[in-house]
């Protein structure tokens, strides 16, 4: 189903609680909602809930804007031995790829006409651990983390 | 007058704008054009965007928000953003978004201050 060569990340749709296509602009309200609630539901802080909805709404956008079409990953993780609970995102497309990832996820420098450029580098930010992998003219795979924070 | 987006207050010569949908690309810039219509049409010296029940802002809508606020400017309007979430405040911090040509407040009071001092 995808280019093992290019994509080292072995993904499996079963393993993911969540699994969303993006082709269309509403996808991306939708994806938002859709993480919103499955942190929500796993108990995740206020903060931590509208951080993961802010970095699906960044992802969906890249995708539906640089790539036109790609797909959102969302799962709950346990850690061993700790325990301790995880959300993991990954976001996968087979669009145009970026041509300078560094600069792309240093923050500041965009493409697009209408953008900030912080969409990459905020996610890093925004999450507690963070993967990215592009090629031109193949794709990009970006892979983040939350941890599940204990009060 | 065309259909809008969010329904608007006009309070003096300030526009108060509440936004209580959800915000994704297409309402925020359908958002962009209804105001600075009114901007034009309502002769408006002054808005302000009550965004207490927002969940989201991310870099796209910020910076939408913060062009629709050079564009009013241009047109002698000032932009006041009020009531941000704190969840909000922290992420666009995080993120090292800034709004830029925006006021900010906590509440609508503090909203009407600003744009009576500026004025």
């Amino acid at each position: 189903m995808y280019d093992k060569s290019f994509n080292d990340i072995d993904i499996n749709v079963h393993d993911y609680d969540i699994f969303l296509k993006i082709k269309d602009e509403n996808d991306i309200a939708v994806s938002r909602q859709m993480a919103k609630s499955f942190a929500q539901k796993n108990d995740f802080s206020l903060a931590d809930v509208t951080k993961i909805a802010t970095v699906i709404s960044e992802l969906s956008r890249n995708i539906y804007r640089y790539a036109k079409e790609g797909y959102i990953y969302i799962k709950k993780k346990e850690t061993e031995p700790d325990k301790d609970i995880l959300i993991e995102i990954i976001a996968y497309d087979r669009g145009p790829g970026i041509e300078n990832v560094e600069r792309a996820i240093a923050g500041g420098y965009t493409t697009s006409e209408r953008s900030l450029g912080l969409g990459l580098s905020g996610i890093r930010r925004l999450m507690d651990s963070f993967y990215i992998k592009s090629e031109v003219g193949k794709g990009t795979v970006v892979v983040a983390e939350k941890r599940r924070r204990k009060f | 007058m065309r259909t809008k987006v969010v329904p608007t207050i006009v309070l003096y010569d300030y526009l108060i704008v509440p936004i209580q949908i959800e915000l994704d690309d297409a309402t925020i810039e359908k958002l962009q054009m209804q105001l600075l219509n009114e901007i034009s049409e309502r002769k408006i010296r002054g808005i302000i965007i009550d965004v207490s029940m927002v969940d989201v802002i991310d870099s796209y809508i910020s910076f939408v928000l913060s062009e629709t606020a050079g564009m009013a400017k241009a047109m002698g309007c000032y932009t006041v953003i009020c009531k941000i979430q704190p969840q909000v405040a922290l992420t666009l911090a995080q993120m090292g978004i800034k709004l830029k040509d925006i006021y900010t407040t906590n509440t609508l009071e503090g909203a009407i201050d600003i744009l009576n001092q500026l004025d």
